[in-house]
């Protein structure tokens, strides 16, 4: 983030609750390093709801798991600051981390089977959550998990605390899962695809759930998905990761709209709707996700890129302002590419068609 | 055709072509304990060929030695009751301990895993007369069955591996019918099915070549069960007849005057001990390297 | 089920004078679970598909989507009813019979690592339909799985590498080469392309539009949402457990559900669109699928249904499928408010 773009935020925004710096997770395998989370900066606001989208390997869940440490072997944090209350999260004992962890910010998976334990009922496990941290009575607590059951909004909530996780459904499992995130009142919850495993009437359920208990508790969410619809539901700012970097961020509206990075924007084009035409044919994005133990030098979309001119084969390019509050990691954005190489027109859709930089030719 | 514009983006993916074998084999070669079974095993193999043609002193000649003689610079290991050569019987008891324990282990290959695939595959009630008689010989006790089949037979070195086998076929074939249950579930057997394969094909071509890897590993385990198992039959008097050397017999001997000379005891017991350990590591190496939950 | 017996009349696509290339009849499928209970996946169910065309057949988790495509290819047998491929009844063949029809239409999987045999090189994989029914061979075998490798946008001399080698992107259009290798008449894509990514989801099935214009296939294409349909379907089907609810062709589900379920699936998918998606009502559904073994009485959906009228009719009488408007039929007794 440049100097400017940060006073400019500090002057709508309240002070970050979350700040990363630098973070970078890495993965040492046989054949060589795994650059799993690369260098990411980004900041979380008190009660915002902040999406972090990429497809897989992107880096995302990775980057959440390694906010709370939670990185799995062989993953290490190699570098980087997450700042949260004035103390490093990177820096603290593993005991202090396991006090944040559930109590300052909580996080749920995408799969609540493998989450909750099977062979405890599910209220207990709630009120576990909260008298791990000693924030309650045993009394109080059991009185909070009926509460927190209502709350995300299970029917018959007195009678469900005893049920086992196998007798709740796939939906119920994950709000008890959200239940137990919010028992300590956490003002972060990150939410790790929490509906990809859904059937879509149910995700659509959990999603205004997420809403409303963002608007009403003020808990800050962080949204991971691969899914472009979920954030545009229920965020108001977005990442976008691509290869372990972050390649956009800014306002979900500014970003549907008017992406700037051309991987965005692509992605963007390459979602079915359903509002689409009949047979209309969808943009993909030619090629596949760089292998992160050897990326591609300069920009790491490069070689599926169609704008890619010279620079982006050499220079990785830095996250930028390219409009107020929208940050784009590219050398050329998508209103030179509109510009300059009619990106709105364009049919071709291989790397490099659009700029006639070796069209169609895998350059790593 | 658009789909030959996708051609052109498409790239190799790893340096070169790995077979999931050689894959296996590099992982076991970086499990050190495995790797020193491996090497120890080879040893012992060397040793049981060599003792084929060559041995320090005969096997079988009594009076080579003074009897009882502590280990010295002509009998490296001592001398037994008889006044035979303790490493030359020790070489020749290695060959003794391979075959049967490899013997019975191919036996139970034979036995186990045909019954296994078509018990998981076919089901029905072959599989159930297959459960009952693995339950059947689980419980009776091994040595009871080695015993009876031992008198009944008479002991000789193929009686003894078929009455180890007998005593062992149910864990493969409980084994390999797990497996196929499993198997014949995945996605990869419906589409072979939708492509037409016929039941054998999908038997011998896609279900054995997927549960190879844990009855390797099942076989390599059931190796030093059943040298174990002839080592103690031995050492009961009931295992391969004298003159002939095994391990098990050797320490049997020993044992009664192991004050006077306990090399007698001691270098038979320890050569078992390490083949024993030697067989697990390899056993525990083989199930990392070819586990796929394993693989990166 | 014996109360469906009596619909014979069958949906028409609108304007398709097309030959019917599978013909469903009451097709039912129960699965055993446990004594005197079952799994209804699949109660009753009639459609065609006709040459060349793409149904989509859309439906949750627990709806029988999945079994029905399975019974369409006789993978499965049915409990009862009659499946057709070009006037042969693939119901009444066993054995050998059977396996000579399985050259005539070819699956493609949903999940592109469990689907191909890990111990196998992708050149086996692609050439073991054509081994199976003795086609070619040697050199010209060699050669016909190179072609297909490339028709699907591989390098061809990939084929002595191993599944494990390749991307679920790379998977999948293995996957493809080898329903393509018999030139199938039918292929029933089962969820091909849901676990893919979103940017490798449009390259798969772009290159299914083209092999279905190259190849003239028809496809049975399985989703759980309606979205991906929408893009390549001609007709869409939309099932809720173990029964059609609505079929029409595309435009017409999409514009004109005639049934409240179709209507909430639509719904719930999130566009990818913030301000349109902020203005968009959610058409909640409470709950969630009843179990298939005990289904509600009368209209299945009715006890999650915005506009069901409870008991009667909804709870006591199960509405046919019927043909609402020209082409697009519904099993709904209030098609007019949805």
């Amino acid at each position: 983030m440049t100097p400017s773009t940060r006073a400019d935020a500090a002057k709508r925004l309240p002070a970050p609750i979350l700040q990363v710096k630098d973070l970078q997770t890495q993965f040492l395998t046989h054949d060589g390093i795994v650059k799993a989370v690369d260098g990411v900066t980004f900041d979380l606001y008190p009660g915002e709801s902040l999406g972090i989208v990429g497809e897989s390997g992107s880096g995302k869940s990775m980057t959440a798991l390694s906010l709370l440490r939670l990185v799995p072997d062989p993953g290490k944090i190699v570098g980087g600051k997450v700042l949260f209350r004035d103390q490093d999260l990177m820096q603290i004992s593993d005991e202090e981390i396991r006090d944040i962890r559930g109590r300052d910010i909580a996080m749920i998976f995408q799969d609540p089977q493998s989450s909750l334990n099977p062979v405890l009922q599910t209220g207990f496990q709630i009120a576990e959550a909260m008298l791990a941290h000693k924030k309650a009575t045993k009394q109080q607590a059991r009185q909070r998990t009926v509460e927190l059951l209502k709350r995300v909004r299970i029917p018959a909530a007195e009678s469900r605390v005893k049920d086992y996780p196998h007798q709740l459904s796939g939906g119920m499992r994950q709000r008890a899962m959200i239940a137990m995130g919010l028992a300590n009142a956490p003002s972060i919850l990150i939410a790790d695809e929490p509906t990809t495993a859904l059937d879509v009437t149910v995700q659509a359920q959990i999603l205004e759930l997420l809403a409303d208990l963002n608007q009403e508790l003020g808990t800050a969410i962080m949204m991971i998905t691969h899914n472009m619809g979920v954030v545009a539901g229920l965020c108001t700012r977005v990442l976008v990761m691509y290869a372990g970097q972050i390649v956009e961020q800014g306002p979900v509206d500014q970003i549907f709209e008017n992406p700037q990075h051309p991987y965005t924007w692509s992605l963007l084009k390459s979602i079915p709707r359903v509002d689409a035409l009949r047979h209309e044919r969808l943009r993909s994005i030619e090629g596949l996700a760089p292998d992160l133990l050897r990326p591609p030098k300069g920009c790491r979309f490069h070689p599926r890129c169609p704008f890619r001119v010279e620079k982006c084969l050499t220079d990785l390019p830095p996250l930028t302002e390219v409009k107020p509050d929208q940050l784009a990691a590219c050398w050329v954005t998508m209103d030179r590419a509109k510009k300059e190489m009619g990106a709105d027109q364009l049919l071709d859709i291989r790397p490099g068609a659009a700029s006639g930089l070796e069209p169609g030719k895998i350059i790593p | 055709m658009a789909a030959t514009a996708a051609a052109v983006v498409t790239r190799p993916i790893a340096p070169e072509q790995a077979s999931l074998w050689s894959d296996a084999w590099r992982r076991l070669r970086r499990n050190r304990l495995a790797l020193a079974g491996v090497i120890y095993l080879t040893l012992v193999v060397i040793v049981a060929l060599v003792s084929a043609v060559w041995t320090p002193y005969s096997t079988f000649q009594v009076g080579v030695g003074i009897p009882y003689a502590a280990p010295n610079a002509h009998h490296l290991l001592g001398v037994d009751g008889l006044g035979r050569d303790t490493l030359s019987r020790l070489m020749a008891g290695a060959q003794i301990s391979l075959i049967v324990g490899i013997g019975t282990q191919i036996l139970v290959l034979a036995v186990g895993v045909p019954i296994g695939l078509a018990a998981g595959y076919f089901r029905g009630a072959f599989d159930q007369v297959v459960t009952f008689l693995i339950n059947l010989f689980y419980g009776i006790p091994d040595l009871l069955v080695a015993l009876i089949l031992v008198f009944l037979l008479g002991p000789s070195l193929t009686n003894i591996i078929i009455a180890i086998a007998v005593t062992r076929w149910m864990d493969m074939a409980r084994l390999v019918r797990g497996q196929t249950l499993s198997l014949r579930e995945r996605e990869f057997i419906e589409a072979a099915r939708a492509a037409g394969a016929k039941p054998a094909k999908i038997l011998f071509g896609h279900i054995l070549p997927n549960a190879l890897g844990p009855i390797i590993v099942q076989a390599t385990f059931g190796v030093p069960a059943a040298i174990l198992f002839e080592a103690f039959l031995s050492f009961l008097g009931l295992g391969v007849p004298p003159p002939t050397p095994t391990w098990g017999g050797m320490a049997a001997e020993g044992i009664v005057t192991i004050r006077i000379s306990p090399a007698m005891v001691i270098a038979p017991s320890i050569a078992l001990s390490l083949t024993l350990m030697a067989f697990n590591f390899l056993g525990d190496g083989l199930r990392d390297a070819l586990d796929p939950r394993g693989r990166r | 089920m014996t109360a469906q017996a009596a619909r014979a009349d069958v949906p028409e696509p609108v304007g398709d004078r097309a030959k019917v290339l599978v013909r469903v009849e009451n097709v039912v499928k129960h699965f055993p679970a446990g004594i005197g209970v079952s799994v209804k996946a699949v109660d009753g169910v009639t459609f065609e598909i006709r040459q060349g065309e793409t149904l989509g057949l859309v439906g949750e988790s627990g709806c029988g989507k999945s079994t029905l495509g399975r019974l369409v290819m006789q993978l499965i047998p049915v409990t009862s009813g009659k499946v057709f491929l070009d006037g042969v009844e693939l119901t009444s063949l066993h054995g050998e019979r059977l396996r000579q029809q399985r050259r005539q239409m070819q699956i493609i999987f949903q999940d592109p690592f469990a689907s191909l045999d890990p111990r196998m090189t992708i050149g086996d994989i692609i050439a073991e339909p054509l081994v199976n029914f003795g086609v070619m061979r040697g050199r010209k075998l060699r050669d016909r799985v190179q072609e297909l490798l490339r028709v699907v946008g591989l390098n061809p001399n990939f084929n002595n590498r191993y599944p494990h080698e390749f991307s679920g992107g790379q998977r999948q259009r293995i996957g493809i080469a080898r329903a393509l290798a018999l030139n199938p008449k039918l292929i029933v894509c089962d969820e091909a392309i849901s676990a893919l990514d979103v940017s490798i989801q449009a390259q798969v099935v772009n290159l299914l539009e083209d092999l279905q214009r190259e190849f003239n296939l028809t496809y049975l294409f399985i989703a759980h949402d309606l979205s991906v349909v929408r893009h390549i379907s001609d007709r869409v089907m939309v099932m809720y457990l173990g029964k059609i609810v609505e079929i029409a062709n595309s435009t017409e589900t999409y514009t004109n559900p005639k049934h409240p379920y179709t209507k909430a699936l639509l719904s719930a998918i999130p566009l990818p669109d913030p301000k349109l998606q902020r203005g968009r009502r959610l058409v909640e559904l409470s709950g969630e699928i009843p179990s298939p073994i005990n289904p509600p009485s009368g209209c299945r959906f009715h006890t999650r249904c915005p506009i069901a009228r409870v008991p009667t009719p909804c709870a006591e009488v199960e509405p046919p499928l019927e043909e609402k408007l020209r082409g697009h039929f519904a099993a709904c007794h209030f098609s007019n408010e949805v």
